[in-house]
């Protein structure tokens, strides 16, 4: 059984049907990339899947259980995390901060345990603060690890996204055009990451814009266009689907 | 009770910036991680704080400051869910009046224990909160800030109109002094030690939380609230929580102010209320704790120092809070210390400059 599958799922807004019945599996420990032009609806599908919004129809499984009537908070804490397109790190928090509160469905105490600043509190406070140093140092963080995150450049917030969304310890991990912006350093340091996640047993599943780094990591692609799903295969396979060199031809005309 | 008299401008005034310029010696950044630890700087407040009354031994001066106390802890609890959570609420007052009419009924219709009293009015406040919070806090930005408003004139309704059990516009009068196991709390320096241990014992269980998990839950909620949700935080439930446990300082701040002024009559409790509290915060810092104590301490001495100028006096207090605004934009506790350092550097090279060294 696949860890997500998504079964015949329809969105619209005002009438424009944004995702039009589409179904989609990701396997177990497996690189899922989704791609597809401009307004194609990945984002749209991420956000149904995250639970930011809900779709009209369809159903949603996540490790066999449906999840499309859940709120997003209770999805993640079942193990889907994710980063956003726009990057939402929280600038108001230390870089080290961060991380610390990615774990904070793992961390255990509520208001009056922390109030109290009880035994179980401090043990578990500092082993997060060397949980979230070990997490900063496998991105290259760590000599920034006190200054605050609204002070890193635009390529480190992205990977302290990551890195945040990695601190939960999620087993689907959503990435939503994890390179758009980055450097070609960066993106390389990116792609090994990724590779380097799915190693410890995380399944990954990328919308990316352009396609050079998802040919190269994902196992198996989806191309989405105008909100129907035109293809899925392996990379090789996609790239040579004529709907979608057609599909994204006539996406570059539009825009040159 | 001891008259207050309105006598004209001391020097000794001047020395009611001590304790503030005490308060604001925190670090250049104080939203660094490792700075939301205790530090010996803490004991040193601590010290200043126990020490101030005996050095300055005027009852005005302790009045004042069990007054800010109060205003302090209200500031501390709404600090928590404007500054952390970045909510806001404009209905902080009610609760402080919940808090107030809590230990003035129990105390004076029932005979109570004010220590007693004093649990229940955050408790009450506690539950109100509850059941308000729960739909209001749906809301977001402005339409929060009007239902909370318009929560906080509610109760002022309520209040004024149900007089068999708050002696509607009149008040309740004759609330006992504060005591516990027969201590008496019958002086204002007494009282001040009562005050600013309640708000030692409140700041520190806030400081536990603002560096723990549940603080970092409330950044993050300010910053963002999709991320906060879909990295497995319970958006709804943390900030009923942060509002509800504002609620119940308010309710022990309330409780405080009834047995010290042993009064509680609406007008105490109104939308003239709500707006220096906010300002505190605002002054003070927001995201900082140390910062709504120190608005506290200088809203209530400035409102104090300027009351003998009477009907000038809100103009100039007016004038006084945008000046402050405008220089001390992120508040006086996060930035007062490297501001002087930055005058004393801009006056130090001035000089230079003057003399034709630069």
């Amino acid at each position: 059984m696949s860890l997500l599958s998504i079964e015949e799922i329809t969105k619209e807004y005002d009438g424009i049907r944004a995702l039009d019945r589409i179904s989609l599996k990701v396997e177990k420990g497996s690189i899922k990339g989704l791609i597809g032009p401009n307004g194609a609806g990945k984002s749209t599908l991420f956000h149904l899947i995250s639970g930011v919004e809900k779709p009209d129809s369809g159903k949603i499984y996540f490790k066999e259980r449906e999840i499309s009537s859940m709120q997003s908070h209770e999805r993640s804490t079942l193990g889907i995390g994710r980063t956003f397109q726009t990057l939402q790190i929280w600038g108001n928090m230390t870089v080290v901060e961060n991380i610390m509160a990615g774990m904070n469905r793992r961390l255990k105490g509520g208001l009056f345990s922390c109030g109290f600043w009880l035994p179980g509190i401090r043990r578990s406070e500092k082993e997060a603060l060397k949980e979230a140093k070990k997490i900063l140092n496998s991105l290259d963080l760590l000599g920034k690890w006190e200054s605050m995150a609204s002070q890193l450049p635009y390529g480190k917030q992205k990977l302290l996204e990551l890195g945040r969304a990695l601190a939960m310890k999620p087993e689907l991990l959503l990435l939503d055009e994890p390179a758009s912006g980055l450097t070609f350093n960066e993106m390389q340091q990116l792609s090994e990451r990724i590779l380097q996640i799915r190693q410890e047993g995380v399944t990954a599943f990328i919308v990316e814009h352009h396609m050079g780094i998802v040919m190269e990591i994902a196992d198996e692609i989806a191309v989405l266009h105008n909100g129907e799903l035109i293809a899925e295969g392996t990379p090789e396979a996609v790239r040579r689907n004529p709907q979608v060199i057609e599909a994204y031809l006539k996406g570059k005309r539009a825009s040159a | 009770m001891v008259e207050t008299k309105k006598s004209e401008f001391r020097k000794r005034d001047f020395f009611y910036l001590v304790p503030l310029w005490l308060l604001s010696l925190i670090a250049p950044d104080p939203y660094l991680y490792h700075k939301k630890e205790f530090k010996r700087k803490d004991l040193f407040y601590l010290g200043a704080i126990c020490l101030a009354p005996l050095i300055w031994s005027d009852p005005h001066f302790h009045h004042l400051m069990v007054l800010a106390g109060i205003y302090a802890i209200l500031a501390l609890g709404l600090s928590l869910f404007m500054g952390y959570a970045g909510q806001i609420s404009l209905g902080h007052a009610a609760f402080f009046g919940i808090g107030a009419y809590t230990t003035a009924i129990l105390t004076t219709h029932y005979a109570f224990p004010t220590l007693i009293a004093f649990w229940a009015s955050a408790v009450s406040a506690a539950v109100i909160a509850y059941f308000i919070g729960r739909p209001i806090l749906k809301l977001k930005g402005y339409f929060l800030a009007l239902a909370t408003l318009g929560f906080g004139e509610i109760f002022l309704v309520i209040i004024r109109e149900s007089t068999d059990l708050t002696g509607g516009v009149i008040g309740i009068f004759g609330i006992p002094w504060f005591s516990v196991m027969g201590f008496v709390f019958d002086t204002y320096l007494k009282q001040y030690y009562l005050t600013w241990g309640v708000l030692i014992g409140l700041f520190i269980f806030s400081k536990n939380l603002v560096r723990s998990k549940v603080g970092r839950a409330l950044l993050a909620v300010a910053a963002s609230e999709d991320a906060a949700s879909s990295l497995g935080i319970n958006v709804p439930r943390i900030k009923l929580e942060v509002f509800v446990l504002g609620a119940a300082f308010a309710g022990f701040a309330g409780s405080l102010f009834s047995c010290v002024m042993s009064i509680a009559n609406p007008e105490a409790f109104s939308l003239g209320l709500t707006v220096p509290i906010v300002m505190m915060v605002i002054l003070g810092g927001m995201g900082n704790l140390y910062g709504p104590i120190a608005g506290a301490i200088l809203l209530t001495w400035l409102m104090d120092i300027l009351s003998k100028y009477q009907e000038y006096s809100l103009p100039i207090y007016g004038v006084i809070l945008i000046l402050l605004l405008i220089f001390f934009p992120d508040g006086i506790g996060t930035r007062l210390n490297v501001r002087v350092i930055y005058l004393i550097g801009y006056w130090a090279k001035k000089k230079k400059r003057d003399e034709g060294k630069f």
